[in-house]
């Protein structure tokens, strides 16, 4: 039931042999799709060969194909939840099974409730994170810092060694190199900065929640709890199928991956603080030149519009015909960032998307993060959490809806007032 | 089940080279996604990248190959067309069949059709639109460092401290350069702006904006290096070590008055100091230059002058340094270095007796001609045949109403395009072509990045490849041996063979994001980031040369006739003769119709309100654009996008340079400017 935690891993001994966590997450997207269950999975595969830093999604219907998707690529941060909603028409039509970060099982939710997504159709597979890297600032880095060639990298991880949090990756030799996280994102390397200040590492929104923490290092097993009825009834099919062997985790085990956790949020509510700090110690004055100058770089090529996972009208208030942001102008009128704000703030997941479209490196998720933290206090209301929970711009309440009869009142009057 | 693949290509538009994800979902582009890894861009793009595929789903693609009976044309089959060709080829003097190409082809493209002209109709009558954007630049470069070509790589640009953008209204041409401008820039980087016209990029990026009078470019540059040298800021060691010719230069510019160049460039000489100081005092000083500088009649001594200002300083040799031209088209490079042009076989071999006999045992043929083709327009005035592939000189060309008398006369135009484009409409045969998403091959772009395209979806109908149909008329002409190609693979690993810059490159390797920049001459090499590292220049000698460089007017001066100066350009949103872009939805919706920037105290004097409809009128000819009332144009000065064939600058255009460059002075023309009506 909901709530239930696993150790699992794969049954199959191959898929066991090259998961790096025992396989679990492999073999139970292999067992959706040949007990049908689902009609694919939507996996992440290398693009080519053995790059690391190119990843490519991949609608898989063989269930023999679903181990060319194993393996965290952490340097390949691809917008699962847009392309759902824009190239599988929703998952309206087909059952998928989505193996996904929090961000992404998050952004899925929340097109959810906006019916671009029928959540029924999508059995999220949820992926513990702590964090991605840009591909090419990962590289950079690697060779830099870490003085290996990429190609060289097998495996990235991020995690808390004796208090202090490590990017360590292992080379094709089997040599681990590790480096200080926080010291490398002080040079600009590390994560992205969305990654940095998010505070969900857990998908607990998603089916199921698979992860590394509490397992016995060596151990080749993944920790999952279950999180809704569907994962119950998807993990106990797999039990029974003996696609996955599970035990259950003790409870030191159980406190560890808690530990673990609260100190990713530590560490999220730390960077948030720091780089956030400039920005809100600035008069409100300074703070709007700050981002006019911004918005000033901006080249009008829809990239955040595009990459947003939340965006979805198919007539879009920003485009040129629609007559509010006049076509042409570079850059354009304030009207086209603050619409976009307007339209998704309250929904923003944090995924930091738009960011890494953005031309004009515009550093978007930090403005959104902001207005989000604002909102989220106010309205109660965490986005991508629960579909059942409404966003709280798209949504009235009842005293709302008087107030909103009361306007159109007004304005029906001529809005000369009473 | 859906079918759904992603599909790793470049985007067809700009010099940049940027990578995109195209989104193929059931046999059909469906969609554009970031490709986050790719080095040049990093998964960003402009908006011409965002929506690079709407042209191949355009309006008007063309399907079938089409004969023009009795002023309108008719479908016929390949063969009838290609024999039909062959005919009038096979009874053709070479010296009168001219092959006008374009830089949006891929190399393998380009590869073939000089193969062809050369071999089968033995002529080098081959030119296209580089002798519209860059003929200044080789022979300005040539002569002062030895290759015509961009030195650093445009991702290096962000390692420079001082950059010079001189006639580059990067931010709207070039934005995802203009992005490494920006990250210099964020570093601390001083960026002095060269332009006329206040941009986008000078409110954006510029510390230092030299707002020179049109067409004063050498004697701006000319003050800059004269007090570079008279404050002692000249890098003597480079200069001693590494360069000849600089005394000429020295007592040239001991000579000019600094009043006078203040007068005849109109910017003061504070200003000019101070932006010559930031420059030769700068660790790394990068100059970033595009057609302000390249398009004008003087476009040869602009560019030298550039050089010098390297040569002076020492900037040379390491990433982020160096006189770097910007290439407008997909293939900019590539479309030079696979030798279409009149004067250079392919990998810039010059064309000669030397150079034929050269070609002729590579190639096992004979009778290769030795002496230089026609030029661009030189081949519109004077053959009687001639083949287009992509290139549209009805909306690029100078002067375009006395273009279209001289193609409405020709024995044959054949024009093979994706598009019925303004020249296809005057052409005896049209043969469609494919687009860069429905054929495999390689592009070569402004930082001589050589770059894989993948082929993403299925051509519509008889839509063939550009270098196919040569191959087809080589066979019907009997050099069917010569041209037994089937794969642009199999091209590709010709052209390793006969161009040595490029004979480490294979089809494998550069499936890598970011393809491998020229030189590569091994297997293992890496490819070169930035040209001259082991500080010696392409010239005979190694140094580099200055050049003494005496400012000239423009070829058409302003009068009380024609009291304006115009200069033509592109904007943000659309691309070159606009037959792309204009077909994609998306861009056509944000600038649908050219629009004639002009000053407030211009418009005033006219008695020109913001957005009117007006008349500009040169000696040539006339166009009525909108108005645009705006301070960013300078007064006396008038700025008219090149993208709209209904209302295009080369109706007014005209005067060019003479050789060696035969350039179009696009960017100065005399023109006046009344209300007008409807």
């Amino acid at each position: 039931m909901k709530g239930d935690m696993y150790f699992a891993s794969a049954s199959d001994e191959e898929i066991l042999k090259r998961g790096e966590y025992g396989g679990a997450v492999t073999a139970l997207l292999k067992f959706a799709l040949e007990s049908k269950v689902v009609d694919a999975v939507l996996g992440v595969r290398k693009r080519s060969g053995n790059n690391r830093y190119d990843g490519v999604l991949d609608l898989i219907t063989d269930p023999e194909e679903v181990k060319e998707c194993a393996g965290s690529l952490h340097c390949a941060p691809v917008n699962i939840a847009r392309n759902i909603k824009e190239y599988l028409d929703g998952a309206k039509q087909m059952k998928i099974a989505v193996p996904c970060k929090p961000c992404d099982a998050r952004a899925i939710v929340e097109i959810a409730k906006r019916k671009q997504i029928d959540r029924d159709n999508v059995l999220l597979v949820g992926l513990n994170c702590t964090g991605t890297l840009s591909p090419v600032s990962a590289k950079e880095m690697l060779i830099s810092e870490y003085e290996v060639e990429p190609g060289d990298v097998v495996m990235e991880d991020i995690d808390e060694v004796d208090g202090t949090w490590k990017l360590t990756v292992t080379l094709s030799d089997g040599t681990k190199k590790e480096k200080d996280l926080e010291e490398l994102e002080q040079k600009g390397y590390g994560r992205r900065e969305n990654c940095r200040r998010c505070d969900v590492n857990i998908p607990r929104m998603a089916d199921i929640a698979c992860g590394k923490w509490g397992v016995k290092e060596g151990e080749k097993q993944s920790f999952i709890e279950v999180c809704s009825d569907t994962g119950t009834e998807f993990m106990d099919k797999a039990v029974e199928s003996d696609a996955i062997k599970v035990e259950k985790p003790g409870g030191d085990t159980i406190a560890e991956r808690k530990k673990k956790d609260e100190d990713a949020i530590e560490l999220a509510n730390k960077c948030k603080e720091e780089y956030l700090k400039e920005l809100r110690e600035m008069s409100l004055e300074d703070r709007l030149a700050y981002w006019m100058r911004y918005f000033d770089r901006c080249i009008k090529c829809f990239g955040c519009r595009d990459a947003c996972p939340i965006c979805y009208c198919k007539k879009c208030y920003l485009e040129p015909d629609r007559g509010y942001v006049p076509g042409g102008e570079v850059p354009p009128d304030r009207l086209f960032p603050f619409t976009r704000l307007a339209h998704v703030a309250d929904s923003c997941v944090n995924c930091g998307q738009c960011q890494d479209a953005c031309p004009a490196e515009i550093p978007l998720t930090r403005l959104y993060t902001m207005l989000n933290d604002e909102l989220s206090p106010m309205f109660e209301y965490v986005p991508g959490m629960d579909v059942e929970a409404v966003p709280p711009l798209i949504a009235a309440k009842e005293e709302e809806e008087t107030l909103i009869d009361d306007i159109n009142l007004f304005l029906a009057k001529g809005g000369e007032g009473e | 089940m859906t079918e759904l693949n992603y599909v790793p290509t470049i985007c067809p538009y700009c010099g940049t080279g940027c990578g995109i994800y195209l989104v193929v979902k059931d046999g059909e582009i469906v969609g554009v996604e970031p490709w986050k890894e790719h080095p040049v861009n990093e998964g960003k793009n402009c908006p011409k990248g965002k929506n690079a595929y709407g042209f191949v789903y355009g309006d008007g693609r063309l399907e079938k190959p089409l004969i023009k009976e009795n002023g309108s044309f008719r479908e016929a089959t390949w063969e009838d067309v290609l024999e039909i060709i062959a005919d009038k080829l096979k009874d053709a003097d070479g010296s009168s069949v001219g092959f006008i190409n374009s830089g949006r082809t891929t190399n393998e493209d380009l590869y073939v059709v000089q193969k062809f002209a050369r071999c089968v109709m033995k002529t080098n009558n081959l030119d296209n639109s580089s002798r519209f954007c860059h003929s200044t630049t080789v022979p300005a470069l040539l002569s002062t460092v030895g290759a015509g070509v961009m030195e650093t790589s445009t991702i290096s640009i962000g390692k420079a401290d001082c950059i010079i953008l001189a006639g580059v209204n990067i931010h709207e041409t070039y934005p995802m350069i203009a992005r490494r401008v920006r990250k210099a820039k964020d570093k601390g980087a001083t960026v002095v702006v060269i332009d006329p016209r206040e941009t986008v990029t000078v409110k954006n990026y510029a510390d230092i904006h030299l707002r020179l009078n049109p067409a004063t470019d050498v004697a701006l540059v000319n003050a800059l290096m004269k007090i570079i040298i008279e404050e002692g800021l000249d890098n003597k060691e480079f200069i001693e070590s590494k360069t000849s010719g600089f005394d000429a230069l020295k007592d040239y510019l001991a000579k000019q008055d600094m009043s006078e160049l203040e007068k005849i460039t109109g910017v003061s000489r504070d200003l000019i100091r101070e932006a010559a100081e930031a420059y030769a005092k700068a660790e790394t000083g990068c100059i970033i230059y595009n057609a302000g500088e390249a398009q004008h009649a003087e476009g040869v001594g602009n560019i030298q002058t550039l050089a010098d200002l390297t040569l002076l300083t020492g900037n040379q040799g390491r990433p982020g340094a160096g006189v770097n031209p910007l290439r407008g088209h997909i293939n900019g490079e590539g479309f030079g270095d696979m030798g279409p042009i009149p004067v250079f076989y392919p990998g810039f071999v010059p064309v000669s007796e030397e150079g034929a006999k050269k070609f002729e045992a590579l190639w096992g043929v004979e009778g290769l001609p030795p002496e230089k083709g026609m030029s661009y327009m030189d081949m519109i005035e004077k053959c009687s045949i001639l083949y287009m592939m992509g290139a549209n000189p009805m909306v690029s060309a100078p002067d375009i109403n006395r273009v279209r008398g001289l193609l409405e006369n020709k024995d044959l135009l054949v024009v093979q395009d994706m598009f019925m484009t303004e020249t296809a409409e005057l052409a005896d045969i049209v043969l469609p072509a494919q687009t860069w998403a429905e054929e495999e091959g390689t592009v070569t772009e402004t930082d001589r990045r050589v770059q894989f395209m993948n082929k993403a979806v299925e051509p519509p109908e008889e839509a063939k490849p550009d270098w196919m149909p040569f191959c087809e008329l080589a066979k019907l002409m009997g050099y069917g041996d010569k041209f037994d190609f089937n794969f642009g693979a199999e091209i590709f690993e010709e052209i390793r063979k006969v161009v040595p810059t490029y004979t480490g490159i294979t089809y494998e390797r550069l499936k890598q994001a970011g393809g491998i920049q020229w030189p590569c001459p091994s297997e293992d090499h890496p490819g070169t980031d930035t040209m001259f590292a082991d500080g010696k220049f392409k010239t005979p000698d190694g140094l580099g040369h200055f050049q003494v460089v005496e400012y000239k007017p423009p070829a058409e001066p302003v009068d009380d006739e024609y009291p304006l100066a115009l200069c033509t350009g592109r904007i943000l949103f659309h691309y070159h003769t606009g037959a792309m872009s204009r077909r994609t939805e998306k861009l056509n919706f944000e600038v649908p119709e050219a629009l004639v920037e002009i000053n407030p105290e211009d418009a005033k004097e006219k008695g020109i309100e913001d957005r009117a409809r007006v008349v500009v009128e040169s000696r040539r000819g006339e166009i009525r654009p909108i108005a645009k009332v705006t301070d960013d144009v300078p007064e006396g000065g008038v700025f008219v996008p090149w993208h709209f064939a209904e209302c295009t600058g080369n109706a007014l255009t005209g005067p060019s340079a003479g050789p060696p460059s035969k350039m179009p002075e696009y960017k100065y023309v005399a023109v006046k400017i009344e209300k007008g009506g409807e």
